[in-house]
């Protein structure tokens, strides 16, 4: 059952940071899709800066300041140019995915995995199971709590909100909305680099291509699912993780009796199952798609 | 007039403004961006060879854009197109290869009818899920490209794993070259005239039936459209079906055209162009047909960068990103809108 807890804890903290960048922008009325490429800038970054300087640290301040970029460049398509955020967001992903080869490519050479010899912090080794869990797993729940108390008892994060369900209340009161967006888009940038950190310096310590596999939509749908509160974002996230965790186990214990890509496909299938469920609780941000046809 | 002149120039000039950031930020991350536009514009209309190519990967991205077009203009975010693209071409070769020995009079229509029906009923999930419960398509949709691509890896080295194949190759063995809508180059007099039947069919379905009218209007106002008397349930489910269909129609051209074999994450981002042509042409079929033109030249480029630059493939990605990230951008930067007043013939 430990085994299990950490398992899932692993798995699902680069999820969960992600999970609240997504939680920030969706507050102030943003719909960020681009998670999943900041999450592979950050893992990139993260990686390639570690191998550079040699530090962990100058790593992650690298990743931060990589995704903290690509997030200004979206915040300038969305509020500066008026951009659809959910094609804009998109397009951030396919900037991550297709920048992160082509940086790999140009550093290195090729596109196979780059290796380091650092990682992130452990736990002692001496304490068990629990030594698998990275300073940032460790850190997660302060985050989660810090955030909640940030977004839910502060002024800052009413204003937060105010600017994304009623931008004219908002504004009223003096809260720029397009500032308060822009603070959100940015720290999320830095979350999703720790993300992005997480999942490449965690306990993996490579950086390949693709190596999200969808966990930046699945952080997404865990905002929705979760109902931007930081709370349910990360009960979402983790459940998520739990799923795919259970499948790596099931495939474990009953090789061959169902079909792997079955069990790699488990995460997406229950990312849809809880938007179902989270539909049918009837919180739902309608977007509206006219705007594209406006020319 | 006025209105006709930003249509064109609007969307030239954010793919102008995103083709040169990212030629600066080659520049400086020290390829040559010169060189890049010449291998670019080389590979995608330098020579008869390369024109093939272009419109050989422009074919089944404009199949699909069509489908793009119908659902976002009735308002859904339908941005599952590759696995739509995927599900109609693993239906095509559960449909090919039992069949095989038919005449190709019968196979044709039968993996023709394969590929429609398996992209949409793979669209028919998100839309059923969106239409009854609510739930939201752009993340049902997106998941759903993960799973069919894991369908299609599950296939390949499955169930319908070419046999003479080795250990690590996952693809279908060659379909009978009877079967086949065009050789390896991918351009076809069957391929040209199963797109060009799309256009058409599209076109008529958005300009000259109720379903077009009802499906522009339930994009810009789904209140208005309950009151013309539809029903939204019965109009998204047309779109998405439609969508779909044309999604899966791609993939059907994939497989019996230049591919010739089911092969496991073939053709991975033209879901995503898809998207882009559609938007880049502004919603409209004519527009579509010209977009899914230039980014075919750009992705038969793509496979002449590394060979004739030295370049990564992978920076067309990027190019198609960044204009993606500014293409649907609502607002001119100020002073565009004097500049463009002045060009337009008809300002007062």
């Amino acid at each position: 059952m430990t085994d299990f807890l950490i398992a899932v804890l692993v798995a699902g903290t680069p999820l969960v940071y992600v999970a609240m960048a997504g939680m920030l922008a969706q507050r102030t009325g943003v719909w960020n899709l681009g998670l999943e490429g900041l999450m592979v800038i950050g893992a990139c970054a993260s990686v390639v800066g570690t191998k550079m300087t040699d530090s962990v640290a100058l790593g992650v301040l690298l990743a931060a300041a990589m995704c903290v970029v690509a997030s200004i460049f979206l915040w300038v398509a969305v509020e500066v140019l008026k951009a659809n955020p959910i094609i804009a967001g998109l397009g951030l992903t396919g900037l991550g995915l297709g920048g992160t080869r082509l940086a790999v490519q140009t550093l290195y050479g090729s596109e196979a995995a780059v290796q380091v010899e650092r990682g992130l912090p452990h736990l002692d080794p001496a304490l068990g199971p629990f030594s698998a869990l990275s300073i940032f797993a460790i850190f997660m729940p302060i985050l989660v709590a810090a955030l909640w108390v940030a977004t839910r008892r502060t002024r800052f994060g009413l204003r937060l909100a105010a600017v994304g369900e009623h931008p004219f209340a908002a504004r009223s009161v003096g809260a720029s909305p397009a500032r308060y967006r822009l603070v959100a888009l940015v720290l999320g940038g830095i979350l999703c680099a720790l993300g992005g950190a997480e999942l490449a310096l965690g306990s993996l310590r490579f950086f390949s291509a693709n190596m999200t596999a969808g966990r930046g939509y699945m952080a997404f749908s865990a905002v929705i699912f979760g109902a931007a509160n930081p709370i349910g974002v990360a009960a979402a996230a983790l459940f998520f993780s739990a799923v795919e965790v259970t499948g790596v186990k099931a495939q474990l214990t009953l090789a061959g009796a169902i079909p792997q890509n079955l069990i790699l496909a488990l995460p997406y299938i229950a990312t849809v199952f809880g938007l179902w469920l989270s539909g049918r609780t009837g919180r739902r941000t309608r977007v509206s798609l006219a705007e594209l046809r406006d020319y | 007039m006025k209105g006709s002149v930003q249509a064109i120039l609007k969307p030239l000039t954010y793919i102008a403004l995103a083709i040169s950031l990212t030629a600066i930020s080659f520049q400086l991350i020290g390829y040559s961006s010169p060189l890049l536009a010449k291998s670019i514009l080389e590979g995608a209309v330098g020579s008869p060879d390369a024109i093939t190519n272009s419109v050989r990967w422009a074919l089944p991205l404009l199949v699909t854009s069509l489908g793009v077009v119908v659902a976002f203009r009735s308002g859904f975010f339908n941005v599952g197109a590759q696995g739509q693209f995927y599900a109609g071409a693993i239906a095509v070769a559960f449909v090919v290869y039992p069949l095989e020995g038919l005449p190709p009079a019968i196979m044709t229509p039968a993996a023709v009818c394969a590929g429609i029906a398996g992209g949409a009923l793979w669209a028919l999930c998100p839309a059923i899920l969106r239409l009854t419960y609510g739930t939201d398509e752009v993340i049902t949709t997106l998941m759903g490209n993960f799973i069919a691509a894991l369908a299609l890896i599950e296939v390949t080295t499955g169930v319908l794993k070419d046999p003479a194949g080795t250990g690590q190759s996952s693809s279908t063995r060659p379909i009978d070259a009877v079967y086949r809508w065009s050789d390896a180059t991918g351009v076809s007099t069957t391929l040209i005239l199963v797109a060009t039947v799309c256009v058409v069919v599209v076109w008529i379905l958005l300009n000259r039936t109720s379903f077009g009218v009802l499906a522009g209007l339930a994009g810009r106002n789904p209140t208005m459209l309950v009151w013309q008397g539809a029903t939204e349930w019965r109009l998204g489910c047309a779109a998405f079906l439609v969508s779909g269909g044309m999604a899966g129609l791609a993939g059907a051209m994939e497989v019996l055209g230049p591919n010739g074999q089911l092969i496991s994450d073939f053709l991975p981002t033209d879901g995503f162009t898809a998207i882009l042509i559609a938007l880049v042409g502004g919603l409209s079929v004519p527009g579509s047909l010209i977009a899914s033109l230039f980014f075919g030249g750009l992705a038969a480029a793509t496979l002449y960068l590394p060979i004739m630059a030295g370049l990564p493939s992978s920076a067309v990605d990027v190019i198609n990103a960044v204009i993606a990230i500014l293409i649907t951008a609502r607002a001119w930067p100020k002073g565009f809108e004097r500049l463009l007043m002045f060009m337009s013939p008809a300002h007062d």
